[in-house]
């Protein structure tokens, strides 16, 4: 057995294959998804990774929650009259004001509280479920857009680049790949710090390599240099011949970097997928001034993300491009609902996630999360959108691949949310059975043994889970097709022990979720 | 950085850096807290892995690195609970049921965050004189409450100990065997390679973790024993690691002997201009990327290989060929390979397929190939016979003094080192 394939492998029998409808990926034929995508699309999708676990309550505020979070998170909660009103009840912190702009002008989108079930607090752990997209309980070692990549390129890296496709496919802002575009056999993305500064490499002289660790190492490192001087080149012309027109903030990290993803697109780079990052939102202790809530590090990180995103939409925008991108953010977790007296915050649940572009549906997805002023110290904000959802849905809308490649991409019980708007494939796109908001209720809340959740649907498929306080999916109610009318289901609770808990309910393309007590 | 280039083969400095890995310490703005730690660190380079781990709990840097400093009965903070468990002692297993990592659970995490309460360190950025870097502990900030673990420490209830809780719950957590099978499977990664196969579990990192067991959990014996396996020199595992950024930099200086100046100054300020150029490469000493150490020790599947991208490899390349050019540093502060030095290393520097095979040797962890030897000639002796390397190197060794003669064959040995630095074997070991 080769070395190669007795890599892989190990790699199957210790954690769990990446299936395709059942088979490994490659194993499947070339012409697999390249039949229904259009691998020549030339849209962009900007990933902003925000390292460290986002405090969604102190970015995207719910104003109708205030007086609540008042008192479960005083000594961090910004002052009401500084928050920055976006909707009734929807308020930005009051560094945003670039992004306020934009979506003002219908240019950035929220999704409420983004998540997954069984939530890991491990940080490492948990980015990466969020890069992988796999489930929580199961290790997947390639990523989302590898996958996506390695679909419509099976053979990559081998005899990439070529004539047909010569710039890389995925590129990351930095110096380590992004495992978001991990594939099978290798990393789709180049890493690029400066398009300036890139010197021929010296190729090593090919040669027999032996059958082991070493001539496997070896041949990647031989690889990568010859790689790194192929694209190297398309870089460097794509830097020379682009330029920026727009004027982008000093002294700001993620700017730097969407400046550069502004001048490759404007030089010509047929690169599908840029990966930026920031890092520092681990904000245990001080994440606000004391004195000062307005400021401190969490501030300065959003303040960073809003002019840098502000800047990079007007670049788009000027250079004409705007309609060939859009951006999301996304963090391994949010942090917890209550604050801990470091002025800070602990590892936490889900948490808002931000879309940019001219594309987007310029809309808040889902509802504001609900606070009691009981919550516990562990307990984060609940999942109401799997953030699987936000995935597949992009590369639906964005990169036009079909529902059922989605769900072996990700997931089988993906459901389709209306991200995008204007600039969709609306061949691939399912309208959802209705807008309208769901009605939830449960009775008696607080309960002791028993409670009834009582909600409306239409003719529609219904899933209906129980969730702890702290994320893990302890029991699916009810998944099935219900008729249209109003619904209720009584849940024994028997044998949980005293807490907060969470009924999640999925509808086509709706989410809701209801906090219960029991005493 | 120099106590590594210059250790010659004991593994102390290599094993400190192992441990700077383990516990990741970042972003502590005070070097004496810094110099603390990293003495901390030295001292248990092969020393007692329990006691280490003792004293990391309480160390200043750490309380400030993950917030213990800021763990009290009223308001638990739980960073480094959380990490000792994952990152430092046990490991995190497969999720076993909400909440519950097999090797501990999230209940763990809260009460020994709770054990934990009380600590501070003393003297951040201080100017007093008097004051020493040091940790107290604040009996008022203490959770004096009984701690309930779970079935996962066999439900063992911890009472109050007061300044003495911290050492009883590092003691009970070395209880579990896991420990020894994690911090086994690390010194693995460290010193051998990434992929642990069913074999090398079985034959290597059990019976380490069964010596480290019988040995009270004292480093130094398993070291021994890994580091003089048979598995360890099995031809198929030698060179199969692609040097980290730091083992990079430093092992060009120490096999080809660079030579650093005598006066302290002068050779901190040229070990901070190296430690400048490692940077880039995405090594940086006291800032890992994040408190689990370098990923290249850690990431699935590419583990080693996130080293190596297009960014790093041009950061590699750029060290190398100044190295073997004009020196890496500023204005005469260089270092700088002396190639007239580096070929009194080999045995035969008069025939210029030894000297090729002398370095090779040097260099690299594996044979070449006759045709790499070839193309290798072609650099230090572009289209000329053998002969003409003998004749050369001889009038310069017949007279050293005359400048003509020393460039003629210097110029010849960097272009030849500059082109063996860039090779990808170099960046195996």
């Amino acid at each position: 057995m080769k070395r190669r394939q007795f890599i892989k492998a190990a790699g199957t029998a210790v954690s769990v294959p990446l299936l395709l409808n059942g088979m490994r990926v490659s194993a499947m034929p070339r012409s697999f998804l390249s039949r229904i995508v259009n691998p020549e699309s030339d849209r962009v999708l900007v990933l902003i990774q925000l390292n460290g676990g986002n405090d969604g309550l102190n970015m995207v505020v719910p104003m109708d929650q205030y007086d609540n979070l008042a008192n479960v998170r005083g000594n961090i909660l910004l002052p009401e009259s500084s928050i920055l009103s976006i909707e009734d009840t929807v308020g930005l912190h009051p560094v945003m004001t670039g992004i306020r702009s934009l979506y003002d002008e219908g240019k950035m989108g929220i999704v409420q509280s983004v998540g997954y079930p069984n939530q890991n607090r491990s940080h490492f752990r948990s980015s990466d479920i969020w890069t992988s997209g796999s489930p929580a309980e199961e290790v997947w070692t390639t990523g989302w857009l590898g996958r996506y990549f390695e679909g419509l390129y099976p053979a990559y890296p081998d005899g990439y680049p070529n004539s047909e496709y010569p710039d890389p496919f995925a590129i990351t802002m930095g110096s380590i790949v992004s495992e978001t575009c991990q594939g099978t056999a290798s990393n789709f993305s180049l890493t690029l710090n400066d398009p300036f500064s890139l010197a021929p490499l010296t190729e090593g002289s090919p040669s027999d390599l032996p059958d082991t660790p070493y001539g496997e190492e070896l041949a990647f490192l031989r690889l990568s240099i010859s790689q790194a001087n192929a694209y190297g080149d398309v870089i460097t012309d794509a830097a020379q011949n682009g330029s920026n027109m727009a004027a982008y903030p000093e002294d700001n990290r993620l700017a730097a970097q969407l400046k550069n993803v502004a001048l490759l697109m404007a030089g010509g780079l047929q690169t599908r997928v840029y990966v930026v990052s920031l890092g520092g939102f681990d904000t245990h202790a001080n994440q606000v001034a004391q004195g000062d809530v307005t400021t401190g590090e969490h501030a300065e990180l959003l303040q960073t993300l809003s002019d840098a995103v502000a800047a990079f939409q007007t670049d788009l925008q000027m250079l004409g491009l705007e309609q060939r991108v859009v951006c999301m953010t996304f963090s391994e977790f949010g942090r917890r609902i209550r604050s801990n007296d470091s002025f800070g915050t602990d590892h936490g649940t889900a948490a808002p996630l931000l879309l940019f572009g001219s594309c987007v549906n310029p809309a808040i997805l889902g509802d504001n999360p609900e606070i009691s002023t009981d919550v516990s110290g562990d307990e984060g904000l609940p999942m109401q959108h799997d953030f699987r959802d936000v995935y597949g849905s992009l590369l639906m809308d964005w990169f036009e691949v079909n529902e059922d490649d989605v769900r072996s991409l990700l997931y089988n019980d993906f459901q389709y949310l209306p991200l995008l708007l204007n600039c969709t494939a609306t061949s691939t796109r399912p309208e959802p059975k209705s807008e309208e908001a769901i009605l939830m209720g449960a009775y008696p809340n607080p309960c002791s043994n028993w409670t009834t959740i009582s909600f409306t649907t239409a003719d529609e498929w219904a899933k209906l889970s129980l969730f702890d306080s702290i994320g893990n999916e302890l029991r699916v109610v009810t998944n099935q097709r219900l008729s249209a009318g109003e619904h209720k289901i009584q849940v024994d609770l028997h044998g949980l022990p005293p807490g907060t808990y969470f009924f999640r309910l999925q509808l086509q393309g709706r989410q809701k979720t209801k906090r219960v007590v029991k005493n | 950085m120099e106590l590594l280039r210059t250790e010659g083969v004991s593994l102390r400095e290599k094993m400190t850096l192992f441990w700077h890995n383990h516990f990741a310490v970042s972003d502590i703005q005070d070097p004496k807290y810094i110099y603390r730690h990293s003495i901390l660190l030295r001292s248990f380079a092969w020393g007692n892995f329990r006691e280490l781990i003792k004293q990391v709990t309480i160390d200043p840097s750490m309380l400030r690195f993950l917030n213990g400093g800021q763990n009290t009965a009223s308001a638990p903070n739980e960073n480094y609970a959380r990490e000792l468990l994952e990152l430092f002692t046990i490991g995190k297993g497969p999720l076993a049921g909400p909440g519950d990592y097999t090797n501990y659970t999230e209940q763990d995490v809260v009460q020994m965050a709770r054990v934990l309460t009380g600590w501070r360190d003393r003297g951040f950025n201080t100017t007093n004189p008097d004051q020493d870097v040091t940790s107290v502990f604040l009996a008022g900030q203490h959770d004096n409450g009984v701690k309930q673990l779970s079935p996962r420490f066999n439900n063992v209830q911890i009472s109050n100990m007061g300044n003495q809780e911290y050492a009883h719950l590092v003691d009970l957590i070395f209880q579990q065997d896991e420990v020894a099978r994690f911090i086994s499977r690390k010194l693995y990664r460290w010193f051998v390679y990434y992929i642990i196969d069913d074999n090398a579990e079985a034959n290597v990192i059990q019976p380490m973790a069964q010596l480290l067991i019988e040995n009270d959990y004292e480093i130094k014996p398993i070291l021994e024993a890994l580091l003089g396996s048979a598995h360890f020199y099995d031809i198929l595992n030698v060179g199969p690691m692609i040097k980290n950024p730091i083992d990079f930099s430093i092992s060009a200086l120490k096999q080809l002997e660079v030579a650093f100046p005598p006066a302290l100054a002068q050779r901190y300020t040229l070990h901070f201009r190296i430690f400048q150029a490692i940077i880039p490469m995405e090594m940086e000493y006291y800032n890992p990327p994040s408190v689990a150490g370098w990923k290249a020790y850690y990431q699935q599947p590419q583990f080693y290989r996130v080293w190596i991208n297009a960014t790093t490899l041009q950061s590699r390349m750029g060290y190398t060929n100044l190295l073997a050019g004009d020196g890496v540093g500023q204005g005469q502060l260089r270092a700088r390979i002396d190639p007239l030095h580096a070929i009194t290393l080999l045995p035969d520097p008069f025939d210029p397929n030894a000297v090729i095979d002398g370095f090779a040797k040097l260099l690299f962890p594996q044979p070449i190939t006759d045709s790499q030897k070839i193309a290798l000639k072609e650099v230090l002796l572009p289209g000329l016979p053998d002969y003409e390397w003998t004749v050369e190197y001889a009038a310069y060794e017949a007279n050293p003094s005359d400048q003509n003669l020393a460039d003629a064959v210097a110029v010849k040995l960097r272009n030849l080192l500059q082109v063996m630095l860039s090779m990808p074997e170099f960046y195996l070991s």
